[in-house]
């Protein structure tokens, strides 16, 4: 046994130091960081004060900051899960040759590169773009309508990101309610749609919680859509924190806005964690 | 909902959402060809001059060469330590096991953006600011969990009894690893490291912070090609990627199954 | 060949003890059954004998030398699983030569031994095949082959036949007591399978609960059990909770629930002690005079008719008849006498699970 266990810390030492000397240790010096005074031009000062993280309470531009993101954050989830639902429904009650063909179309998004489907997005919200031309020439509006550089476009971008997230984990989740389950249903005189809302929906609810904290994780982190669809005017956390390192060179704000960034996504996570463990816990 | 049929409503709906997710795709591709010098869809006219103009393009060139080479190390590097590591996972040769298996995941959840700054402040720090292989480090942190998860999940579909027929047939562990558990895994494994390594080639957001200077992956060619104003010649480069995705895609499905990508 | 010795085998997970001191001593070229109801610890004892499995404590010795500590790959042993576990991947040519391979035989000697192999269980021409084109028992004949190709000094073989339908079994049985006889290979097979560990075997060491119940050959095992467990578990009995009415040095008398008396041979019962009457269904005799009592019932199984009786006390025996005997002519509804030997009547000390 001690033999077996030597070799697999031999095994995983190779991952575990890599991680943690470029993963954890970055992470955790960016603490000292975030406790400095700001210096223009670089991280070297002396001193410490706690103005990086009280700024992000009073100041009201950070609390706009902040209310963006989780507004955002909340309506791409809620999204998601809309439109997430239906096309997992159809993906995993599908015969085998039509899922192969859905699960590659679901699939292929997620691997085609964010700034390629940002573009895309770009060309079809833009003032000149696809969209507008065509309401435009539908004569349906007069103007064109923003959809760029506001919490529309950015609502947009996000949700056909994230969308195919939420479809694997719902999809993965219904895989898991007995089909049996439906089928009695049925026989005790439930129609289809009552079926759904009475069985089918309430059993995915752990895979539509996973789902919607995963999606909302990533769309409070997310980066380049937000830069792209919202512009450089248009800021939410991860963007300050991206201006803040390479625009202003404001490290420690920057960093201190990164730790309160990554103790939200990781109290959302445990938090989830827990609740799920309590929830499918056998009683 | 009967055994076998759909109710159409769903099915229209599934095929609306599916149109918004293949939208952005389309637009791209068609932009790609328009004559005009700004980007109308339908296009006005039908040329091939993008294109040739980004394959002919030494910024683009350079790019595609850059993210080549940043996502073949990153994939080695992270095949070489994540494989081990799983397969002392998969016999919980480690105390806590699983939640090992969570932690070597985290990268998924957690926020791109701290990662990428955390590593510049690191970098400036060790005087390492723009090193190459440090880019590559990180690349390979970041794709560590896709390869962690086919690899565990290849592994437990795997017939245990198999890897002991070999050890009493006289393999030492190595051995009937090599020999047995990796072409068992191999469909596991490639689809792993296909996603690795489109990862790689796509990731922008860490990467932003660490290039070195006067170097840049094509995914970033594009975002900053687009600060500065779009173009079709944009859609172009960005049409060949669509296309060398869709072409990986179609090629894990065909080895590994449609199974292995979800 | 190899003599195994077996000194003090156990194993316990955690809390739960899955086998417990088991001593066992397997002469060379003797083909032993561990036999047990699921759950006995028999596949536990045969991955400790294959180094899948590190003991708790006890030794493991072949041919005297103490193997106990050493890793599988160096034992030199053959084993066949249950799921016959044949490389996907290769073909039964290359299934069949992995062990050679591993000691290093190549060319022109790794092709013969590897077709002498597969010519002793027959499937020379099946060489080029993959795992998944054969039969299940052609299957198992490659995993055969397999385990014997590298002159293996011991051959451990798990509930090799459990996965055949039964006329295969019945092939099979024969054929893998053929293969043993002539490579005069020791063997050890794992089995839940009375019938097939008695027709098979030279020695048969019956398990309960991680201990050795009785070692002996089947006939010992089958006419002479050493327990009331091994009594029920060998052959199929009728199992009648009793009390002791009476015990001395001979034997002693039970009274079963009914009021019915039987006398048995068994000794060293304490009187008015609550206890479980086994009978095998074939000691159970229509005969002149006896127990009496009314065919309820009337089965007829080829060679075998069994008749469900029911006694005059109200209780039930089962009785077992070969085709072509006066009992097997009865009917149901008829009156028959039983007549049950004493030394037939074994007894488990109580009505529980014994």
């Amino acid at each position: 046994m001690s033999a077996q266990r030597g070799i697999g810390l031999l095994l995983i030492t190779p991952l575990g130091l890599v991680l943690l000397v470029a993963f954890v240790l970055p992470v955790l010096l960016m603490l000292p960081t975030s406790f400095r005074p700001y210096t223009a031009g670089g991280p070297a000062a002396t001193g410490w004060t706690l103005d990086n993280y009280t700024q992000i309470v009073t100041d009201p531009y950070f609390h706009e900051v902040l209310g963006r993101t989780f507004t955002m954050g909340a309506v791409v989830t809620l999204l998601c899960l809309l439109a997430g639902y239906p096309l997992a429904l159809v993906l995993a009650r599908a015969q085998p040759a039509t899922q192969r063909w859905l699960t590659l179309l679901v699939v292929f998004p997620l691997l085609l590169n964010l700034v390629v489907r940002s573009f895309g997005w770009i060309a079809l919200l833009a003032n000149h773009g696809l969209v507008n031309n065509a309401l435009i020439a539908a004569h349906l509006i007069a103007a064109p309508l923003r959809l760029m550089y506001n919490l529309t476009g950015l609502v947009i971008g996000l949700v056909h990101i994230l969308l195919p997230f939420m479809v694997l984990v719902l999809v993965a989740a219904l895989r898991a309610v007995p089909r049996d389950a439906e089928a009695a249903a049925g026989t005790l005189g439930a129609g289809p749609l009552k079926t759904f809302f009475l069985v089918t929906l309430p059993l995915t609810g752990p895979g539509m919680f996973a789902g919607s904290v995963l999606v909302f994780v990533l769309s409070i982190s997310a980066l380049v859509t937000p830069r792209l669809l919202g512009g450089p005017a248009y800021k939410v956390m991860a963007t300050v924190i991206y201006d803040e390192f390479l625009a202003s060179l404001d490290w420690p704000s920057g960093a201190a806005l990164a730790f309160v960034l990554t103790l939200i996504a990781l109290i959302i996570v445990a938090a989830a964690g827990l609740l799920t463990r309590r929830w499918t816990a056998a009683p | 909902m009967t055994a076998g049929a759909i109710a159409w409503p769903l099915r229209l709906a599934a095929a609306i959402i599916l149109a918004f997710l293949m939208l952005p795709v389309l637009v791209v591709v068609l932009a790609a060809f328009s004559t005009t010098d700004y980007l109308t869809i339908p296009p006005a006219g039908w040329t091939l001059r993008w294109f040739v103009q980004v394959l002919h393009d030494p910024v683009y060139l350079q790019a595609i060469r850059f993210s080549l080479d940043l996502a073949a190390a990153a994939t080695v590097l992270a095949m070489a330590m994540a494989i081990p590591a799983c397969y002392a996972l998969h016999h919980c040769w480690l105390p806590a096991s699983e939640t090992i298996a969570a932690a070597l995941l985290s990268p998924l959840v957690f926020p791109a953006v701290v990662i990428g700054v955390a590593l510049l402040q690191y970098t400036a720090m060790l005087g390492l600011r723009g090193n190459f292989f440090v880019l590559v480090l990180a690349h390979a942190v970041i794709i560590t969990p896709y390869i962690v998860r086919t690899a565990l999940a290849g592994l437990a579909g795997f017939d245990p009894a198999l890897e002991e027929a070999a050890r009493v047939l006289g393999a030492n562990r190595l051995s009937a690893f090599l020999l047995v558990v990796l072409p068992g895994v191999r469909a596991s494994l490639f689809a792993g490291l296909v996603f690795a390594l489109i990862t790689s080639f796509d990731e922008v957001t860490v990467t932003l912070f660490l290039l070195p200077p006067g170097q840049a992956t094509l995914p970033v060619t594009i975002f900053t090609a687009i600060d500065l104003g779009v173009d079709p010649s944009i859609a172009a480069v960005s049409t060949l990627l669509i296309l060398a995705t869709a072409l990986l895609l179609v090629v894990v499905e065909r080895f590994a199954g449609p199974r292995r990508l979800l | 060949m190899a003599e195994l010795v077996l000194r003090g085998l156990s194993k316990c997970f955690g809390e739960v003890t899955a086998v417990a001191g088991v001593d066992l001593t397997v002469a060379s070229g003797e083909f032993v059954s561990l036999l047990g109801p699921s759950g006995c610890g028999k596949t536990t004892v045969l991955r400790m004998l294959a180094g899948l499995v590190e003991p708790t404590a006890g030794a493991v010795l072949i041919d005297g030398e103490d193997v106990t500590r050493l890793p599988s790959h160096r034992r030199r042993l053959g084993l066949v699983f249950q799921s016959y576990a044949l490389f996907p991947h290769l073909s039964v040519f290359d299934n069949v030569a992995f062990g050679l391979r591993r000691q290093g035989v190549r060319g022109a000697a790794l092709t013969e031994r590897t077709m002498a192999a597969l010519a002793l269980v027959r499937l020379g021409q099946l060489a080029e095949r993959l795992p998944r084109q054969l039969s299940g028992g052609q299957q198992q004949r490659v995993a055969l082959a397999r385990a014997v190709a590298p002159a293996p000094r011991l051959l451990l073989l798990d509930e090799p036949l459990s996965n055949l339908d039964a006329l295969l079994r019945d092939e099979m049985q024969i054929e893998l007591k053929r293969l043993q006889r002539e490579l005069r290979i020791t063997s050890i097979f794992v089995t839940h399978d009375q019938a097939e560990a008695l027709s098979l075997a030279d020695r048969v060491c019956v398990l309960r609960e991680g201990r050795v119940q009785q070692v002996g050959t089947p006939e010992e095992i089958y006419h002479r059990p050493a327990s009331g467990f091994v009594a029920a578990f060998i052959g199929r009995s009728n199992r009648l909770p009793a009390t002791v009415e009476a015990a001395d040095g001979a034997g002693a008398v039970l009274r079963l629930a009914d009021g019915t008396r039987l006398a048995t041979a068994a000794r060293g019962l304490a009187a008015g002690a609550t206890v479980a009457a086994i009978i095998r269904h074939h000691a159970v005799r229509p005969a002149a005079a006896g127990l009496a009592g009314t065919v309820a019932l009337r089965s007829f199984a080829g060679a075998q008719v069994q008749l469900v009786v029911r006694l005059a006390g109200g209780g039930e025996l089962v009785a077992q008849c070969a085709t072509g005997t006066p009992g097997a002519a009865l009917a149901a509804g008829d009156a028959v006498q039983l007549a049950i030997e004493p030394a037939d009547v074994f007894v488990a000390p109580d009505s529980g699970t014994a």
